[in-house]
Formats: C-alpha cells, structure tokens, sequence
C-alpha cells in the first residue's frame, strides 16, 4: 500500500531556468499535466501545471501592441518566474490511503514523491490511483457482481463467504459500502464465475436480500431527519 | 418458405457438464421436443453434427490450447481452466462436433442448397478466446465460422450479431483489429453481468478500430428498450458495413424469465429481434445468415423461444 510501489519512477521533471515554451513541449510530448521543477541536484523547488502555462501565455485577449511585445515577454519568462512553490508532496512511505484522502481534500491531480533530503523520487498521480483501485476491484478479470443487503454485525461477512467458497468460486474481491441503511451495509462479492445462478439462490435461501441492480450504489449515505 | 437447416445431433447431449451446471444437456432435449411438437421437423433440412478438422479449429485457436482441452478430457478431469468450465470424456468431441455442425450448415448454405440455417449445438462458443475456455465455451464456434467464410468462400465482409445475454468477449477479441468481420452485440452491462467486457468505448483497434460494437443494456430493460437500441446502433451500423453473411451468437438468456440476467425481454421481443436479422440479411446479404445457439437456460421458455426462432427463419418476412 505504500506509494513508493505504486508511484511512477520515471518523472519529468524541468530546471527553474527553463522557457515557457520549451516546458509546454515537454508536457505535451508526455501528456502530462504536471511538471516538477527541481534544481540541480534534482531538489524539488516548485511545480508548474498546464494551467499555469496558459494562464502565463494569454493569447487571445491582446491589443495588437501587446500581441507585438507579447514574443519578447514570453522569452524573458521562466519556469522559476511562474512556478508554486507551495507544493504539496508526499513520500515515498506514506500510503496510498494518505495520498487518496490528500487528493480529495486538494484540487490537485498529481503529488511529487520526494525522499527525506527533499529529492525528486517520482509522482503519483490520479490515474495511478485509480490503476490500483481497478486491481482491488478485481475487474480486469472475468466475473460477475453481486449485491447483498446485509445486517451489520459481526459473522455476518463469514455467512456470505462460507456460502460463497462451499460453491467453490473464488473471489475478485469483495467491496462493503458502509453508509447504508441502519444498521445495514451493502455487500459487493466480484465472484469470479459465470456460474453464479445457484449461490444467488442459496444466499437467499440463507436470509440474505439480494438487491436489484438499479438500486446498488457505493456511497449512498443515511437518511437524516 | 425459406429453405432452413437445423443443425442437430444426439451426441451434443454428451457433453455432461455434472449438477448444479446451468448449462445442462436438457436444454437441447427440451429444444428438439418443442421443434418436433411443433411440428416444424419436416420443414426443416436437417444436418447432423461433424467432426471438424482441426485445421479449422486452429484458424482461431492456440494449438496450446486444443492440446490442453484433449489432455484434460482424456485424463478424465472434471473441469477445464476454470470451474466454470466442467466436463466430461466426451467433452472434447462434442465440441469438434459442435464447429462441424455449423461449419456443415455454413457450407450448405453457401452452396445454396439452404437459405439459412440454426445451430442447436453444445457446447457453446463466444466466450472462449484463442488460448482459453471461458464460461462454459472451449470452442468459439461462430468465430471459426467467420473465418471458414472468410478462407474457403473468399467472403470480404463477416456480420455478427451477437444478442447473448452476456458480452461474447472471445469473439471481440479474435477479431479486435480485423476490418473484415464486425461484430456487434448486446448485452447485460458488463457491470452487472459475466464477463465484464463489452462496454460502449471498446470499438476495436488498430485496423479494426469501428468494427467493433457494443450495446450495454441496464438491468430491467425490455423488448421497447432493445428495439430502440438496434435500430440506433446495429441498422446503422450494418448500412455502413454491408455485411455479405450475418452470423448470429443466438443466446436466449436475457428472456425476463432466464436467472441468468436481470434484463426482462418477452418471447415475442426475441422473434421482433430475429425478424430484424432477417431483414438486414436479405437486403445485405442474400438472406444467408446462420444462427448458433449460446447461451439460453430456462427450459421452460427454450421450447417456445426456439421454434418462433426456427419459424421465422424458414419464412422471411416480406419487406420487398
């Protein structure tokens, strides 16, 4: 669960004297949309989006004597002119849960990794995340989902797998929305079988309520009065 | 009246795939029981199954993998890959006899000595990929199908229709980045159904990139909610292509009264279905269009659902 495994290693990353120009080209060579800036013993100092590229690069709202100026201003520029320095990063042993809860608290998309001496290790990024979070669901692999209403106490978890491995179908993974109903969390076994007919039934069978699938949700929370 | 070959053989019951399997040799024999009370039998051409060569089988599959399906028959275990996949010492045969059948009717049809053709075989096809038996498929019968059009009839553009409850993940993946066979289906959204696959963004790749086409349906739709997809996606889609030969992965397991899904269409939802694969094979493509069966577990409903399948094949609705 640590970001050092999960990060990506090979990060792009820019000098503080580089060009506007010549940072754009990077980002869109790499479709990135976050560049680190580092000095030259690749110490993070700052960090550049693209949205700072364009804000820094108006075009189309220009008098035509700004237009005329408008080269020149750029060619002063530098990465180090535009930069936040604030930069929020992470190291490589927080986890993926810190960069998860991190990610939903900030509007950012991207966290540079830096070790203890502030070094630029890497960057994890949403779509690492999310990589992470399709493995766990087990997706990428043949199944199919299930949805049960279940009692929130404890055995309740052991009912559903007994009933489920007695069949002898092995799991992709099992997701528990836990903002439901009182006293009532929704169960998601990915079983990975086509054969799933007869375990429905038998969980039935066993009490539990099976809910229709227009009716799943992951983040459904509790009524308020 | 169209001229119909059924495809059927004692020996596709042989394939056992043990208790508790939805996927039971008592669909074809509550199947034939309804053709024969229906009494459609003398209408029809029938073809008995044949034992295909192999050559044709390795046209999709891995040799890996037929050699892996014979080892495990002949060793006698009871399941090949996966749970999902059980079986028996038949089992391999059956399924050589299974690709033999339809490539039998596929042949007769293209020698014109039928109009169409339905498939009443086990096991089923569309899951399978080239190197692994998936979901109660080892042999992807309709692929081999396509590709015998292609190999020995010189056929440039292969239709598929595939209405499975389920995504037929091994078809799409056999012709993935091939512009000569389209293959469409619809299914149950692959969040809420096996495999998984077939969503809207999956269009094919590289040379096949938009002979790809799927149809996800949410849980609950019905017979109004699959017509209105058809005629959005398939019509249009079959207009573009021009498919020469349509064949059809026939899977009756998103009837409302089939537990293998939660999707809810009728009987007659099925014949409006087939009557509309009629339509577009006789503008397209001569009226040749074989069926095959996949999936399809209610045997109280298989009967009915069969012989109004059979019914409008042998008489093609008048659009002319």
């Amino acid at each position: 669960m640590f970001i050092e495994k999960s990060m990506t290693r090979s990060v792009i990353s820019v000098g503080p004297d580089a060009g506007l120009l010549e940072a754009r080209e990077l980002m869109n060579r790499h479709r990135i949309h976050q560049l680190p800036v580092v000095d030259r013993d690749n110490t993070l100092i700052g960090i550049v989006t693209d949205r700072d590229l364009l804000r820094a690069m108006p075009s189309g709202l220009l008098t035509e004597a700004e237009a005329q100026r408008e080269p020149e201003r750029l060619a002063q520029l530098t990465i180090g002119d535009i930069m936040s320095r604030n930069v929020i990063t992470v190291s490589p042993m927080h986890t993926l849960e810190d960069a998860l809860l991190l990610m939903e608290r900030t509007p950012v998309g991207a966290f540079p990794v830096v070790d203890q001496q502030g070094k630029l290790i890497g960057i994890i990024s949403v779509r690492d995340l999310m990589r992470a979070f399709i493995n766990v669901l087990g997706i990428h692999e043949p199944g199919t989902l299930l949805c049960i209403l279940a009692e929130d106490k404890l055995g309740t978890m052991k009912r559903i797998v007994d009933a489920i491995s007695e069949e002898r179908i092995a799991f992709g993974s099992v997701l528990v929305a836990r903002h439901w109903e009182e006293g009532k969390r929704a169960v998601f076994p990915y079983l990975l079988s086509s054969n799933v007919a007869h375990v429905k039934r038998k969980l039935e069978k066993l009490g539990f309520q099976l809910l229709n699938p227009m009716d799943w949700y992951l983040d459904r929370l509790p009524k308020k009065d | 009246m169209k001229r119909t070959g059924l495809v059927f053989d004692d020996r596709y019951l042989l394939h056992d795939t043990g208790p508790d399997h939805p996927e039971t040799s008592e669909r074809l024999k509550v199947i034939f029981a309804g053709i024969e009370a229906a009494g459609l039998l003398p209408k029809l051409v029938l073809i008995p199954g044949r034992r295909v060569e192999e050559k044709w089988i390795r046209t999709v599959h891995a040799e890996g993998h037929i050699r892996r399906f014979e080892e495990a028959c002949a060793c006698g275990y009871a399941e090949y890959g996966h749970p999902d996949n059980r079986m028996c010492g038949e089992s391999f045969d059956t399924a050589l006899l299974a690709v033999g059948g339809v490539l039998q009717a596929t042949q007769m049809v293209m020698e014109g000595k039928l109009d169409n053709a339905f498939c009443a075989v086990r096991p089923p096809g569309h899951h399978a990929e080239p190197n692994r038996a998936m979901g109660f498929c080892y042999f992807n019968n309709i692929a081999i199908a396509a590709r015998y059009l292609q190999m020995q009839w010189g056929i440039a553009r292969v239709g598929i229709v595939d209405f499975d409850v389920h995504h037929g993940n091994g078809t799409q993946a056999i012709f993935d980045g091939d512009p000569t066979v389209f293959y469409y289906s619809i299914h149950e959204h692959p969040t809420f159904a096996y495999p998984g696959t077939g969503r809207e963004f999956e269009r094919g790749s590289a040379l096949g990139i938009g002979y790809t086409l799927n149809t996800p349906m949410l849980p609950g739709q019905g017979d109004q909610d699959y017509q209105e997809a058809l005629e959005r996606d398939l019509v249009p889609a079959f207009d573009v292509f021009k498919p020469e030969v349509i064949l059809v992965s026939a899977g009756f397991d998103a009837h409302a009264d089939d537990d293998m899904s939660y999707m809810n269409v009728s009987t007659e939802g099925f014949s409006w279905i087939m009557r509309l694969l009629m339509e577009l094979a006789d503008k397209y493509a001569k009226g040749r269009i074989i069926s095959i069966l996949e999936g399809g577990y209610c045997l109280q409903r298989l009967p009915e659902l069969i012989v109004n399948h059979l019914k409008i094949l042998l008489q093609a609705p008048d659009n002319h």
